[in-house]
């Protein structure tokens, strides 16, 4: 067993980095959620119509703008729709020989040449259709299917006026029921579900939308350029500085802080470095200037480091020096290895990609450099906590052995394969540990 | 009668640019009080100061990192009328400000109820706004993303992990082998989390293709998932919309600031100058400083962690430095004349690359490119004039890194490896049988 003091810290850590993995996965299931559903066939109530340029004319069941029916009025309409159905099956039965071309059916199973990508039963449907508001402001046109030679013509769809004028012209808007409630039945020329394979490319964004996003693009360019000083700019920068400096004489205490700025600045020098190291310890020099000159730039980058290593100790020296004032206990500040946090201001910057290949080698990649460097953290967190541990306890009985070989595993085989230990006894006993 | 109206400057022009300036920023920024709130505070009214608190609350904590940790109660109508802020959170308030350089210490010697400071808390929004540009910075942040966004830069993909769940704290003492179980379970999660991005992608490629011809945008070509979804969902298109153009009121509002603030700046002298001086060094004792702080928010550990990886680097140098050196030494020899001139224009040269890798960070800027997250847009291969990075510059970039990360861990194994080494070295009667080699 691990001592207490360290156990916390260990387990404290590990949780911490499953955690943040837990996050990435949220996040990762939500878009896949997302964009799985973009791509099975839509709900037909959410199926749109291009807007009014040229597309092929999509029927489909449109939602009412009337008010939603209530849940029991749906019930009802199920069981007329039922009763109808049976209506139908039966005349089917008994008039086959007449029926020819009588290719409308309801949606309960008859031989519909239609082919049905979906065929949500008729209640949910009609909930479906329900969707709040009225005719929807965008490009988005749900006209209205009346239903065509339905026998007995007993039961029409009623349409809001303005949507007939889409639609198969075939159909009558018979006036029949005017019923406020929806009746949603059969749709002859049944709609194919729309799906983003088959018909994408026909999708267009709504009006109201670009006009926003393009003003919003136009206001963003506004800013960045304004960042480039004109007049008023220059007197406005003069201004702030001279009141940062009036804030600073203001106030009592001696002007002389750390700027974390510096700290990011070595941060970041450091991982420069390393990298260019990197590149050169692993460089195959094939004659003697390539030589010559690795050899030239990795003095160089040692010179770098002691300066770099130089200017950390003259800041460490200043900070013992300050004596803390009265301030709360902040929060601990996570280093950014992009050294300094994100640019203040937007700008539209593109990632283009050709093959889904590449973006997959892209997004593996990213993630890959990210568990690496989780790892080399937690591989310091451990070495820190676990090495001084083995060192202190004495009695090399088993349980320190053991203790060993787990620490072996964690520490050097990143926890995923174990050595073995074998006592290397003579053939007579000796006394167990 | 009346006098004749001469052609002056209108004194209510001048008058109105104040409130005007006050009411632009009280736009842009989130959560703003009225510019009424921003007067009475000039003079220290108490009705001011709770406003002001829960404006400095809001826009400190989208710009760092662990205000998740700090509970938030959203403001819902207006800021005046909403709840009052919560201790915890005015601390945090003045632990950031700190963090950040503010020097003053009337600040800190607010109570912490939040109920009084309103003039105080004026200067401090002040003092944010003059050291950099805090609504744009704001508006950034909180920028409505209508494309499929990747970062592609070095920063973490891995965020802070969000609000810690209720965690029940480890009871104490644990055996290794829950260390061991812990380590495994963090591998499976990496596992799923590779193979559910490889799926992401490649719905993504779908929809991209599937979609393309259909953007107004020509640069773009085609949808993103954001913008799918909102023609198959009117109702969430219509919250993106109102929110894209709640963000434009706001730039707006950002864009006539800028044009008008020099007029706030004016002011803010005004009541810096009805501020009684600050004692000069204050008479408190100087507390200990404990590991974890430091002068302007530096913790020791953070300095420490630094040092000690540039102390290992500087001894991976030395090591290879005298390696190279040596072997130098020894092939040295039979070059002419012609060598020293050669070995000039390397030198030349090689310091000349140096100084530029240290250009890199000495300078504000040391990326090429301004990073943040992209907008993928799928493309026809190196069609020229695309401006954009391409995905095959980022994985060289990437690569590079992973390259450096994996020779680090395994500096760092090889280092444990040693250092257990010596320590069951002490022990005879025992081999180590190495696990194979992969």
């Amino acid at each position: 067993m691990l001592p207490a003091e360290c156990s916390r810290r260990l387990v404290a850590e590990l949780r911490d980095a499953l955690d943040s993995c837990a996050e990435l996965q949220r996040q990762l299931e939500q878009s896949l959620r997302v964009s799985r559903r973009l791509l099975r066939a839509w709900e037909p109530a959410e199926t749109p119509a291009p807007e009014p340029t040229p597309g092929p004319e999509i029927n489909e069941e449109a939602p009412s703008s009337a008010c939603p029916p209530s849940p029991q009025d749906l019930k009802e309409l199920e069981l007329l729709t039922q009763a109808l159905e049976k209506a139908v099956r039966v005349r089917k039965g008994l008039s086959k020989a007449g029926e020819g071309v009588k290719a409308h059916s309801l949606k309960s199973g008859s031989t519909s040449p239609a082919t049905r990508a979906s065929a949500p039963p008729s209640t949910s449907h009609c909930a479906g259709s329900c969707a709040p508001g009225t005719k929807p402001p965008r490009g988005i046109r749900h006209p209205w299917v009346p239903a065509k030679d339905l026998p007995g013509r007993r039961l029409l769809l009623v349409g809001d006026g303005a949507h007939m004028g889409k639609g198969a012209g075939a159909n009558k808007p018979e006036a029949g029921l005017r019923d406020q409630q929806i009746i949603p039945q059969a749709a002859p020329p049944v709609p194919e579900a729309f799906t983003l394979k088959d018909k994408g490319a026909l999708l267009r964004l709504p009006e109201a939308f670009r006009k926003a996003a393009s003003r919003n693009a136009r206001l963003w360019a506004q800013l960045s350029s304004m960042q480039t000083g004109d007049s008023v700019d220059a007197a406005a920068a003069t201004a702030k500085t001279q009141f940062l400096q009036k804030m600073q004489t203001a106030a009592g205490q001696p002007g002389s802080r750390l700027s974390s700025a510096e700290v990011g600045r070595l941060q970041k020098a450091c991982s420069l470095l390393r990298l260019r190291m990197r590149e050169e310890l692993t460089a195959d020099p094939k004659d003697w200037t390539q030589e010559y000159r690795s050899l030239l730039t990795l003095e160089g980058l040692q010179a770098l480091v002691g300066q770099c290593l130089h200017r950390l100790q003259e800041l460490r020296s200043a900070v013992v020096e300050q004596p803390q004032g009265p301030w709360p206990e902040g929060p601990p500040r996570a280093a950014s290895p992009c050294g300094g946090g994100a640019d203040p201001m937007w700008s539209p910057q593109l990632l283009l990609y050709s093959s889904t290949e590449e973006l997959q080698t892209l997004a593996a990649l990213r993630l890959r450099v990210a568990m690496l460097d989780q790892q080399v953290h937690l591989e310091k967190v451990l070495m820190a906590e676990l090495l001084p541990l083995l060192s202190e306890q004495e009695p090399l009985g088993r349980p320190w052995l053991a203790l060993c070989r787990a620490a072996h595993c964690l520490l050097c085989e990143g926890g995923q394969r174990f050595l073995t230990v074998l006592r290397d006894e003579p053939a007579d006993r000796l006394s167990p540990p | 009668m009346g006098r004749r109206r001469r052609r002056q400057p209108d004194p209510a022009d001048a008058a109105r640019a104040l409130p005007e300036a006050i009411a632009a920023l009280s736009r842009t920024l989130p959560a703003a009080p009225s510019p009424e709130i921003f007067r009475r505070a000039k003079f220290d009214r108490p009705e001011a100061a709770p406003a002001l608190w829960r404006l400095l609350f809001h826009v400190l904590s989208p710009l760092s990192a662990d205000s998740a940790s700090v509970s938030f109660t959203l403001v819902d109508g207006p800021p005046e009328l909403a709840s009052p802020i919560a201790e915890a959170q005015v601390r945090w308030v003045k632990s950031v400000l700190h963090s950040q350089g503010y020097p003053r210490l009337a600040l800190v010697q607010l109570q912490d109820d939040g109920s009084q400071g309103g003039r105080e808390l004026l200067l401090a929004l002040a003092w944010l706004l003059a050291r950099g540009p805090l609504p744009e910075r704001l508006l950034t942040q909180s920028h409505v993303r209508l494309g499929d966004e990747m970062p592609v830069c070095e920063c973490e993909a891995l965020a802070s992990p969000g609000p810690p769940a209720p965690r029940v704290e480890a009871e104490g003492s644990v055996d290794i082998r829950h260390l061991q179980w812990l380590m495994g379970k963090l591998q499976l999660r990496w596992r799923n989390l590779m193979a559910g991005q490889q799926e992401q992608c490649a719905l993504l490629g779908k929809i991209h293709s599937y979609t393309r011809g259909c953007h107004s945008d020509r640069s773009l070509g085609h949808l993103s998932v954001t913008e799918t979804e909102l023609l198959r969902d009117p109702e969430g298109g219509r919250q993106l919309l109102q929110r894209l153009e709640t963000e434009n009121a706001r730039l707006e509002a950002a864009l006539e600031w800028r044009h008008r603030e020099l007029v706030f700046w004016r002011w803010m002298d005004t009541v810096l100058d009805t501020c009684p001086l600050e004692a000069s060094p204050p008479t408190f004792l100087p507390r200990i400083p404990e590991p974890g702080a430091g002068a302007a928010g530096l913790p020791v550990r953070e300095l420490q962690a630094l040092q000690e990886e540039l102390q290992a680097l500087q001894e991976e140098l030395r090591k290879a430095v005298e390696a190279r050196r040596a072997a130098w030494q020894a092939a040295v020899g039979g070059h002419g004349p012609e060598w020293r001139a050669a070995r000039r224009a390397l030198q030349v040269a090689v310091a000349q690359d140096l100084a530029a890798l240290q250009w890199a960070w000495e300078q504000g800027k040391g990326q090429a490119r301004p990073h943040g997250p992209r907008r993928l847009v799928r493309t026809e291969a190196r069609v020229p004039g695309r401006l954009g990075l391409w995905a095959t510059e980022a994985t060289e970039a990437l690569r590079a890194r992973e390259a450096c990360l994996e020779a680090m861990l395994h500096q760092l194994q090889g280092q444990c490896r040693q250092e257990l080494a010596r320590l069951v070295g002490v022990r005879p009667g025992l081999i180590w049988v190495p696990p194979p080699a992969r």
